[in-house]
Parts: C-alpha cells; sequence; structure tokens
C-alpha cells in the first residue's frame, strides 16, 4: 500500500499511485486532526513537530585561563543541535482520494494519544462513519462558516501577501496586497457549489447577509450538461479556449452597434446563451463553456457589488474552490466588478489559501489555543504555491494541482509585529523591487540566484566536514531549490 | 394574398396559424386610420394606430314651450346624432404574419396624410425595408427604452386594475392592485432577452439603473442546448410539469437537513445544477427546464430587489416576453421576491405589458396631439383582455393569444381625477365584491347577466323602431356580449378584477359598440313627463308635515323612488306587468324600520344641528327616483341653507339620468318651484357631469370639473343613491367628510347575502373620526 515512489515522478494523475510519504508529512508525530470535506474536495490538517538541526553559538568560558587569550582560539563555539518546532500541515486532494488517504494515515499514525478530529464542510457528515472507521477517531463536527470566517481573519493577519488583485493584461497576472493592519470590515464572497457572501465586522461578528445559487456547482453542472465533460478543471480549459460570442448574444447583435443612449456598448452581453435558442447549429463545447463561465462570473460579480455597495463595503474578498487561483475565473470576476463598479468604488482580492481557511481555524479550534497569540510564518520548501491554471503553462503543474496540494505553516518562536515608527504601516512595503512586475529584473536575479548555486552547495556541504551524508543532502537541497527557481520563472508568485 | 376578400364568419373564434386571418375584425377603423406606430420583438409585432369612429349618441333638446304648453306635448325631444370619438387601436401578432397584415394595412388605408410609421424594438431595423416598400411610409425609429416608460406610465395612469400580483393557488391567480394616483417612482424590471432594470421617477425621468445577461434568452438558449426542444412556450410547458431538486443541490444535499444558524431551509437551492456535475445519470428534460427556469427567475428576483432596496423603492414591475402572462415565470418571480424582500416588496405585474413599447412608440408620434392631457378608458367591446397560458385552461383562447390580441382605448371626453374628498385615495376600491375572487358570487352574476340579455336586446330593438335593421344589430350585441361573458366564466380576470360593475360596463361598451346608445330614452322620457305632474302635489303635501316628520318623509321618498329602476330585474319585472304601479306602492313595499342598515337616527340628530355648508349629490335614475324623490329632499337641504352639487352621468347607462336630460328637468322644476328657482338663479344649486357612464361610481375616475367644484364649494356632506352607486361600488368608501350612502336592496341575492330581504333599506351615515367632535359638541337648534 504504501509504495515509495520515484521521487523525481510529478506527474500524478488519476491512474497513478500516490506518493503519500511526501504528502503526508511529519505524520508520525502527528496530533490534532481536522478535516473538512466539500462538495468535491477534502482538506485535512493536522499538527505535528519537526526535528531540525539548528546551529547555535556558545561562548567559550574566558574566565577560566586568564590571560590566556591565544590567537589560535575561536571566539565562540558553534555546535549543531536538534530542536523541535511545531508545524502546521494542510493537505487538499479530490474526494474521490479519501479511502486511500485515510488507509494510509491510519497506518502511519504513531501517536496514540488523538482521539477526535474536528470536523467540518458540507460533506462531514456523509463521511463521518467512513472516518470513524478507518482511524477510529470520534468525529466531532464544528460549524462550517464560523470556521470559514475565522480562518480567513487568520489568513489575512498572518500571511503576508495572501490577497491579490488580479490584472489579466498586466506583466505580472497577481497584484498582492499588504495585509492592512486593520482587516475589518470586509466583504467575503465564498464560492463554492453556491455562492455565500458575509459580512465580516470584527473577529467575532459576521453576518451572511446573501447567497446565490448560482456558482461553481452551476458552471460544473450545467457544464457537464452542455460539453459531457465531468471534470472541473477541464471544463475551465475548455472556457479559456472558446469565444463567448458564438453563444452570445451581444447588444451589437439586436441594435447593430452600441446602445448609446443607455451607455450600453456593443459587445456588452445582451443575453447569455441569447443565440442558442433559435438557429439551429451545433456549438462548440469550448464556446459554451467560455459562456457559461462568463454568465456565472458576471452574475456573482454583480451580486458582489450590489451586496457591498448596500452594506457600504468597500473590501471584497474572493475564495472558494471556483476561484482557486483559476485565472480565467478571476478574470471575469475582476472584469464583472470593474464593470458593475464605475467609480472604483469596490477593491476586490483574491485569497490564495483561500480553500485552506476553513480548516485552519477549525484547526486552531482543536488546539485550544488563541492562534492569534502565536505568528504563523508560511513555509516555502513545504507549501506547493500558488498553481496558475493557465492551460499551456507548466502542465506537469497543473495536473498536479488538480490533485494534491500542500500547504505548511511553521509556528514562529516570538509574536511578531509593526515596527511602531513606520509612517503609515499599511503602505509599508519593504521590498525595494517587485520582480514579479519587473521583468527583467527578475530575469536577472533568478539568473543569478541559479549561478550562485553551487557555490552554496559547496559551502554547505563545507560547513558539515563531520557528517558523511552532507553531500547527499546537498544535493537534495540543490535539486529543491532549483525546482523552486523553476517554478518561479513560470509562475513568478 | 388577397386578404381583404377573405371574409370570414364572425362566429368563427378559432384562429390557429393555420387559418386565414379575419384581418377585418381584427384591424377595425382602418379607413380613418392614421399615426402609426410598430413594436417589432423577438417574435411579437405591435401595431398602434389611431383612428376616429362614428357613434350614435342620443340627444335631449328641450322643446320651445313658451309658445304653448299642451298636455300631451313631451318634455324633451330625443334625437339619435352622429359624434366622432377618438379611438386608439393596439393590435398584436407574431412576426409570421407582419407581410400579410402590412397588405392589408395598406389595401384599406384610405388616409393619405399619413407620412411616418413609429417603429420600435429590436426587429425595426429588420423589417425596416419592408414596411417603408409597403406602406410607403417613412419608417421613423424610437428609443426603445424610452417608449417602453412612455407605454409604462400611460397605462398605470389611464387603466385603473392595470397591475396585479399572482398568486398561485388562490381561487383567482390574479389579485389586481388599484392604481396609486401617483405612480411615482417605481422600478420596472424588463425581461427579454437579458435584464434591464430601470428606475422611473416622474413622466420624463428614468433611469437604467442595472440589468443582467441572464434573461428570458438565457432560458430559451439553454433550455433548447439542454432539451433539444426549440420553442419558448413548449420549454415553459416542460419546466411546469418537471422536478427541480432531482437536478438542483438544496441545502440538505450537503447538510443533511436546514443550515440552522444561517437561518437556511433545508429546500433552499444552495446550487443549481448542482447534481449534474458529479451525478452519472440522465437528467429528465422537465427536470432540467425546471431547474433552470428556478434558476433564472431567482436570479432575477434577487437583482430586483438588491436594486429595490439600493434605490429605496417598494413598487416593483415586470414585463417582458419572459413573463408576458405565463403562469409559471410569474409565480416563480413572485417567490423569489417573497422570499428575497421577504414581503417588504411585492412582484407587480402589468395586464397590457405586452403593449408598453407600442404604445410609447404611438405616443412620440402623437405628441402634438397631447394625448396625455386627456383621460383614456379601456374599451371592453374591442379588447381581447388579459389571456392565461395555464396549459389546461381553454385551448381555445390560448391558441388565439399566441396569434392576435386586441386593446383599443377611448378618449375620453374629460379627464378624470379622484374626489378630493376621498380617505385615503391610496387604498380606495370601488367595488364591494370582488367576483374573480368569489367563486359563487361570480356564478351568481354572471348567469343573472345572461338571464337579463334578451330583455337588454327586446328593450334596445324597442328603442329604434324607425331603423328596420336594429333586430340584426341587437343580435350581434347580443352575441357579443354573450362570448364576453363566456369568456369572463373562463378568465374572470380578462380585464382586471371582475366585479358587478365591470359586467355592467362591458354591457354598456357593447351596446354602443352596435349603435345602441341609449336603450331606454323613451322610458326615461315617458317617466319624467309623467313624474313632473306630480312634483308640486308631492312638495305640497311635505309641507304639510310637522319637521321630524318631513324628514323621514323625505327619506322615505327618496327611498321609494329608487325602487323604481329598469336596471334591476326584479323591478323591471312589476313594472313590466303592472304599469300602474305607483310611487304609493313603492313607499309600500318598502321595510319597516329599522332597516337593514338603520342610521336614520343619527341622521336626524345631526339635521338638528347647524347646516351642512354643500352637498355633493351622486344621483341615480330618472322619473321619480330625480324628481319625486331626489329633488323634495335637495329642496329641504338648500331651505337648511345648504348649497347643492348634483352629479349625474355625463353619457347614458341604464335609466340613469344624464347631466343633459337633468339640466331640462332642473329648468322645468325651476319654472314650477321657488325655492329652486332661487337656488339655481343664485348658484346655490349647481349641476355637474361624473364624466362617468357607468350605473356604477367609481369616486377615482371623476370629471376634473367636479373635483374643482367640490373644492371650491368646500364640500362637507356626500351623498351616494342606488344600489349600483351606493352598494355594488361605495359600500365600504371612506371619506373625509360625512356620509349618507342609501338604497333599496332590489335583488334577492344580494339581499340574502347582506343578510336581509327583498326591498330591504340600507340607510348608512357616516361621519369620519377626526369631524366627530364638532359634530357631536354642537349646540342642538330647535327648528322652526
Amino acid at each position: 500500500q504504501a509504495t515509495s515512489v520515484d521521487r523525481s515522478s510529478h506527474s500524478m494523475d488519476k491512474s497513478i499511485t500516490l506518493p503519500p510519504d511526501e504528502i503526508f508529512r511529519n505524520l508520525e508525530n502527528a496530533k490534532r486532526f481536522a478535516i473538512d470535506i466539500g462538495g468535491s474536495l477534502t482538506k485535512l490538517a493536522y499538527y505535528s513537530t519537526v526535528q531540525h538541526k539548528v546551529a547555535k553559538v556558545r561562548s567559550f568560558d574566558h574566565t577560566a585561563k586568564v590571560g590566556g587569550e591565544t590567537e589560535g582560539d575561536p571566539l565562540y563555539e558553534i555546535s549543531m543541535q536538534e530542536e523541535v518546532s511545531a508545524r502546521l500541515h494542510f493537505i487538499k486532494f479530490e474526494n474521490a482520494y479519501i479511502e486511500t488517504c485515510l488507509d494510509f494515515i491510519k497506518d502511519h499514525l504513531v501517536n496514540t494519544d488523538t482521539k477526535v478530529i474536528k470536523a467540518t464542510g458540507g460533506g462531514a457528515h456523509k463521511f463521518k462513519d467512513l472516518i470513524e472507521k478507518k482511524l477510529k477517531l470520534r468525529v466531532d463536527k464544528e460549524d462550517e462558516m464560523t470556521c470559514l470566517i475565522k480562518g480567513c481573519n487568520f489568513v489575512l493577519r498572518n500571511i503576508t501577501h495572501e490577497a491579490f488583485v488580479y490584472a489579466k493584461h498586466a506583466d505580472s497576472e497577481f497584484r498582492f496586497q499588504n495585509t492592512h493592519p486593520d482587516i475589518f470590515p470586509y466583504l467575503l464572497i465564498n464560492i463554492g457549489s453556491g455562492v455565500s457572501i458575509f459580512k465580516v465586522e470584527s473577529e467575532d461578528t459576521f453576518e451572511r447577509v446573501g447567497g446565490s445559487s448560482i456558482g461553481g456547482g452551476t458552471f460544473w453542472g450545467l457544464g457537464a450538461l452542455l460539453t459531457k465533460t465531468k471534470r472541473f478543471d477541464e471544463l475551465l480549459q475548455l472556457a479559456s479556449k472558446g469565444q463567448h460570442t458564438n453563444v452570445d448574444m451581444l447588444v451589437k447583435d439586436i441594435y447593430g452597434g452600441s446602445y448609446g443612449s443607455l451607455g450600453l456598448t456593443g459587445d456588452l452581453i445582451a443575453s447569455s446563451f441569447g443565440k442558442s435558442a433559435t438557429p439551429d447549429k451545433e456549438f462548440s463545447k469550448e464556446d459554451m463553456a467560455k459562456s457559461l463561465l462568463h454568465m456565472i462570473s458576471n452574475d456573482i460579480g454583480q451580486l458582489a457589488c450590489l451586496y457591498a455597495r448596500l452594506h457600504n463595503l468597500t473590501r471584497v474578498y474572493f475564495g472558494g474552490f471556483f476561484i482557486r487561483g483559476h485565472p480565467v475565473t478571476m478574470h471575469t470576476i475582476t472584469y464583472s466588478i470593474n464593470f458593475f463598479t464605475k467609480a472604483n468604488f469596490v477593491r476586490i482580492f483574491f485569497l490564495m489559501g483561500s480553500s485552506f481557511f476553513c480548516l485552519i481555524h477549525c484547526y486552531f479550534f482543536l488546539l485550544y489555543l488563541d492562534p492569534n497569540q502565536y505568528s504563523w510564518g508560511e513555509n516555502y520548501a513545504g507549501s506547493s504555491g500558488l498553481m496558475s491554471t493557465s492551460p499551456d503553462l507548466n502542465p506537469m503543474q497543473r495536473a498536479r494541482s488538480g490533485t494534491f496540494d500542500m500547504l505548511e505553516m511553521d509556528r514562529l518562536e516570538r509574536q511578531l509585529v509593526n515596527l511602531p515608527l513606520l509612517q503609515d504601516p499599511s503602505s509599508y512595503i519593504p521590498d525595494t523591487v517587485d520582480l514579479s512586475e519587473d521583468a527583467l529584473a527578475r530575469e536577472y536575479w533568478l539568473y543569478c540566484f541559479e549561478e550562485a548555486l553551487d557555490g552554496v552547495v559547496k559551502r554547505a556541504v563545507a560547513s558539515q566536514p563531520d557528517l558523511p551524508e552532507a553531500a547527499e543532502r546537498a544535493e537534495k537541497f540543490r535539486h529543491k531549490y532549483q525546482h523552486k527557481l523553476q517554478t518561479l520563472r513560470h509562475q513568478p508568485l | 394574398m388577397a386578404a381583404e376578400s377573405e371574409r370570414v364568419d364572425r362566429s368563427s373564434h378559432s384562429m390557429d396559424k393555420s387559418i386565414t386571418l379575419p384581418p377585418n375584425e381584427i384591424f377595425r377603423n382602418l379607413e380613418n386610420a392614421k399615426r402609426f406606430a410598430i413594436d417589432i420583438g423577438g417574435s411579437l409585432t405591435k401595431l398602434a394606430y389611431y383612428s376616429t369612429v362614428q357613434h350614435k349618441v342620443a340627444k335631449v333638446r328641450s322643446f320651445d314651450h313658451t309658445a304653448k304648453d299642451t298636455e300631451d306635448d313631451p318634455l324633451y325631444e330625443i334625437s339619435m346624432q352622429e359624434e366622432i370619438l377618438a379611438r386608439l387601436h393596439f393590435i398584436k401578432f407574431e412576426n409570421a404574419y407582419i407581410e400579410t397584415c402590412l397588405d392589408f394595412i395598406k389595401d384599406h388605408l384610405v388616409n393619405t396624410d399619413t407620412k411616418v410609421i413609429k417603429a420600435t424594438g429590436g426587429g425595426a431595423h429588420k423589417f425596416k425595408d419592408l414596411i417603408e416598400k409597403k406602406l410607403k411610409l417613412r419608417v421613423d425609429k424610437e428609443d426603445e427604452m424610452t417608449c417602453l416608460i412612455k407605454g409604462c406610465n400611460f397605462v398605470l395612469r389611464n387603466i385603473p386594475h392595470e397591475a396585479f400580483v399572482y398568486v398561485k393557488h388562490a381561487d383567482s391567480e390574479f389579485r389586481f392592485q388599484n392604481t396609486h394616483p401617483d405612480i411615482f417612482p417605481y422600478l420596472l424590471i424588463n425581461i427579454g432577452s437579458g435584464v434591464s432594470i430601470i428606475k422611473v421617477e416622474s413622466e420624463d425621468t428614468f433611469e437604467r439603473v442595472g440589468g443582467s445577461s441572464i434573461g428570458g434568452g438565457t432560458f430559451w438558449g439553454l433550455g433548447a442546448l439542454l432539451t433539444k426542444t426549440k420553442r419558448f412556450d413548449e420549454l415553459l410547458q416542460l419546466a411546469s410539469k418537471g422536478q427541480h431538486t432531482s437536478v438542483d443541490m438544496l441545502v440538505k444535499d450537503i447538510y443533511g437537513g436546514s443550515y440552522g444558524s444561517l437561518g437556511l431551509t433545508g429546500d433552499l437551492i444552495a446550487s443549481s445544477f448542482g447534481k449534474s456535475a458529479t451525478a452519472d445519470k440522465e437528467f429528465s428534460k422537465e427536470d432540467m427546464a425546471k431547474s433552470l427556469l428556478h434558476m433564472i427567475s431567482n436570479d432575477i428576483g434577487q437583482l430586483a430587489c438588491l436594486y429595490a432596496r439600493l434605490h429605496n423603492l417598494t413598487r416593483v414591475y415586470f414585463g417582458g416576453f419572459f413573463i408576458r402572462g405565463h403562469p409559471v415565470t410569474m409565480h416563480t418571480i413572485t417567490y423569489s421576491i417573497n422570499f428575497f424582500t421577504k414581503g417588504e416588496v411585492q412582484a407587480l405585474f402589468l395586464r397590457h405589458e405586452g403593449y408598453l413599447g407600442t404604445i410609447g412608440a404611438f405616443l412620440k408620434g402623437a405628441e402634438e396631439d397631447n394625448p396625455n392631457q386627456y383621460s383614456w378608458g379601456e374599451n371592453y367591446a374591442g379588447s381581447s383582455g388579459l389571456m392565461s397560458t395555464s396549459p389546461d385552461l381553454n385551448p381555445m383562447q390560448r391558441a388565439r393569444s399566441g396569434t392576435f390580441d386586441m386593446l383599443e382605448m377611448d378618449r375620453l371626453e374629460r379627464q378624470l381625477v379622484n374626489l378630493p374628498l376621498l380617505q385615503d385615495p391610496s387604498s380606495y376600491v370601488p367595488d364591494t365584491v370582488d367576483l374573480s375572487e368569489d367563486a359563487l358570487a361570480r356564478e351568481y352574476w354572471l348567469y343573472c347577466f345572461e338571464e337579463a340579455l334578451d330583455g337588454v336586446v327586446k328593450r334596445a330593438v324597442a328603442s329604434q323602431p324607425d331603423l328596420p335593421e336594429a333586430a340584426e344589430r341587437a343580435e350581434k350585441f347580443r352575441h357579443k356580449y354573450l362570448h364576453k361573458l363566456q369568456t369572463l366564466r373562463h378568465q374572470p380576470f380578462a380585464y382586471g378584477s371582475l366585479t358587478v360593475r365591470s359586467l355592467l360596463d362591458t354591457r354598456e361598451h357593447c351596446l354602443n359598440e352596435f349603435n345602441f346608445p341609449d336603450p331606454y330614452s323613451k322610458i326615461k322620457q315617458r317617466e319624467n313627463d309623467m313624474a313632473l305632474k306630480y312634483f308640486q302635489k308631492a312638495v305640497k303635501s311635505l309641507e304639510e308635515l310637522s319637521w321630524e316628520q318631513r324628514q323621514f318623509a323625505l327619506v322615505r321618498g327618496l327611498l321609494a323612488g329608487n325602487v323604481f329602476d329598469w336596471g334591476a330585474k326584479a323591478v323591471s319585472d312589476v313594472l313590466e306587468s303592472d304599469p300602474e304601479f305607483g310611487f304609493e306602492q313603492a313607499k309600500r313595499q318598502l321595510e319597516e324600520r329599522p332597516w337593514l342598515v338603520d342610521a336614520y337616527d343619527q341622521w336626524l340628530e345631526r339635521l338638528k344641528g347647524p347646516p351642512h355648508k354643500c352637498a355633493l349629490f351622486f344621483v341615480d335614475n330618472s322619473g321619480i327616483d330625480i324628481i319625486l324623490g331626489v329633488f323634495p329632499f335637495v329642496r329641504e337641504l338648500l331651505c337648511r341653507g345648504t348649497e347643492v352639487v348634483l352629479a349625474s352621468n355625463s353619457s347614458p347607462a341604464l335609466n340613469d339620468v344624464t347631466n343633459n336630460e337633468l339640466q331640462i328637468l332642473t329648468e322645468r322644476i325651476a319654472a314650477m318651484d321657488s325655492v329652486i328657482r332661487s337656488a339655481v338663479k343664485e348658484d346655490r344649486l349647481t349641476l355637474v357631469q361624473s364624466g362617468s357612464s357607468s350605473p356604477c361610481l367609481d369616486l377615482s375616475r371623476l370629471d376634473k370639473v367636479l373635483a374643482g367644484v367640490v373644492r371650491e364649494r368646500h364640500t362637507d356632506l356626500v351623498i351616494i343613491e342606488g344600489m349600483g352607486r351606493a352598494i355594488h361600488t361605495n359600500y365600504y368608501a371612506m371619506l373625509s367628510c360625512e356620509s349618507l350612502k342609501m338604497a333599496v336592496i332590489k335583488n334577492s341575492w344580494l339581499a340574502d347575502r347582506l343578510g336581509g330581504k327583498l326591498f330591504s333599506v340600507v340607510f348608512k351615515y357616516e361621519v369620519p373620526p377626526d369631524k366627530k367632535h364638532t359634530t357631536l359638541d354642537h349646540v342642538p337648534v330647535t327648528p322652526s
């Protein structure tokens, strides 16, 4: 069952075996499990401790040898120590894998203190029995929406650059937002199967002010009926290749041009699917998928704007699996919002780890500790990062994003806050050059870091002359960092 | 196709796609037509034109009595005159007929002044060349949205029961709304291919505040792709048979039940089409169509509600082909609006919404005629009425509604406004019983009107003894009215709420249509003649009574006079079988006190107080009623120092006295009675027209002049007399001044309903709460 798969194989599609030891890391010490089962995706979280080598320096005791300050003695002593640090693991996979995953966890779970698994999401009740049978843990349900909001508050506060605006034709598609010291109030549009719209006013005050049944499930469901394509990602890929104007009736199709007196441009969609009503012709899957995507994104964008205006909110965050870093959906929603708010009234942001919010919060419930007491940092090495699902870009990774996705966070030793002397904390940006927006600079620095890698590896090996496997580990480091650099070249986010 | 040669039997009402048009029945009065306007939509064309209709009207004229005053001479002369009436014609037909229709119009258009046809709608540019070629008229395009709004304002202002709410499971699906005197501001949601949301603030101020691409075209387009069904109507029919729950993912499908903490019930749709994403099964066409309909209706409802809230509007009207009388879409939209606004906003639909664009285009073209200066009334005889498209209901008519539909509106002589004395004009409903909601009452009255039809036909023929074709015309009238009654039996909502008033008005419109403007003219003349001879005697005997006896005798006389009413079947039977039935006998027929509704003591107490400033008296019948009942009563009021305004019908209805006749009667009475004479001379007795030609009374549509007089004279008493005006209508009307409603119930069914018997008396005296103090605190004055 727990087959070890060649580490270099990154293509995992439905048919191939999981490399679970890469995905469920540090399971041995895992405790405090939480699971969020949605309509299509399962998100699992656990807390574990990681043994880490840390380099410590200690001053020699110079008092003993008076006057013995020989030239040859080093200033202080360097030692390698093992330290245990706390790490949060978040893994996302399709519901189809749930049984396999549970089996793997059962086989590797050493810690026997764990009695309970916190569960949330619509699917929690459906898989309750399976989880209890497999893991021998009691399933403890948590309110989904509370988890969602708390999770959102958490990531907005703790993950710098969690939120970004999306601009399709800019040099960088994603423009990250600095974490604003005061994150409230905001509107959260969670697009799962349906749409829920929350007004969040403080850590504990939120209200579901609206919703819609036209959401991700509608795109998927109607898309499946129209195109006979059953996979969500494939539907999005179809959509990205289609021409909606073949299916939609535009203003110019009715009026021969724009409708000037009402300020409607000719290219505006007057009626979604309006052209498929009468002529007896076949429409391509791509065109229908694109039209459907536009219809749904525009509708959600419009509703978001109207609720934002009604509640006088200017910050609107989008999350949920319909978004999930898909440029197509982000683009259409951004377009829709820009269309509906002429005066730049509303600023919209998309959330990177959005599908994890719920779980993140749920997780902290479980820890019985106030998550806001500590600061947490994203571990870049253990996280898969935001995947661009642009159809032609890096297909290897896209395939993976559809199946497994990971986020790891380390608890930081100390709580981190703003320097009180910052003139305007909300506009403070530490970095001088944003490489994601400056292609030339990006090219240079990526090249630079790649060039420097050899030297770094050499130095790493040299730093541990007593450890024979150091060379092997240094190669693994080279491999991983190089891979990250390559990823960043394709997706500078 | 030589359309004009096709004379089709008038009795053939089944016109489906395959049969020939009877265009002469549809395009009426084309000879004088001018000011054409056309609205070409995706599937339907709506044509409008203005024309004039020659009508016979009955006029009365006083003889010159100064020369000789013989006993045998009648009081006045009755003559039939031709009058020209302005009428608006609106016709709706499927685009497939457009060429045939244009040909027919070209062949029948005599008036050569017309140079232009106003056009609007998405199809206008497509058919421009065809229209210009066929009609030799220049096509002048008008802005679609402007036309839509103009049309909407026009129907809201001129058609009393234009707007309705839809209630699926009620006895009557359509619940008509009273038109608020101030129609602005409102939100109009026009659901065509897409959706436009328009905020209308005044006649000329409107703004498209929003819209959506998810509209009727989306239902049609996606529906066609999903079900392979190409026709919109068929898609709706599929939807009405489907179960959306097999396709939609409900809250309970995700959470196993409701999501209590968020207040989401288990049956709520969480994700439209959510089940078709993963389930590997076939879904039925019906279920998919239903789910699609719900998705679109809910979305539109939600947007409507959000825009209404953003703009602080509570009146939201829905129109466009997605709605167009389809119960399924009206139901889902209504449901959605109720869900999203929790009842704060009602979804309102319009009876003539399909015509809004044409009406607007027409109005644009007729701006120099100032059509908004006039009041217009729906002509029930020439309009086809609202068709229910319920799949199982009356398939004959449904087929027809799909092909041709007509609306005709007459320009009224006078501008109509609210009676300024209504307590709350926005909640005023003239009619006492809504027959569209009361199945038993409806059955009875429809039967009643059908039974009475023979008598009406007979009287119509008798009223025109010199005209040989009168019998033929009367038969045509019978046929048309019978057909209307049958339509109303199946679709009681066809012309708004069905009421006794609308049944009476429809009969008057049909009689006029066949040139029977006043079948009672001769009867009225004879009765007036006879009654005048008794006037002085009656006044003399009243003057001999003590003050208190006289007050009672005046009220009894007025009630007894009201028994003489040819309009009520029970009475016309007695009158026709026993012509000697006299005033005294009528008094004996009256119920003894206490009456069914008896506020006489309070009225008497009031009379002991200070006189009223001015009384407005809505009079009823000719003859004994007006001369021996009303005039002595009015005479007493004048003697008390109260000014009197007598309001009578502008044109004939049954045996009701018309303003024209009342002028002659007043002159004659003034000639023999000094009280009346000096009152007329000093302008303390005034005659005004009600603006109506109905045996009933709608206080929200009265002649503007009347309203002015009422205001000027500080009217503080309104008297309404007769069954039609005080019981069928206005029984529950609340006025801001004192009011007196008097009637004898001359219909046994109605008497039964009200808990009385035949000839029971209603004497209702009401004082509004805020006026009570002043009247109770007065110092009683002992009459001399």
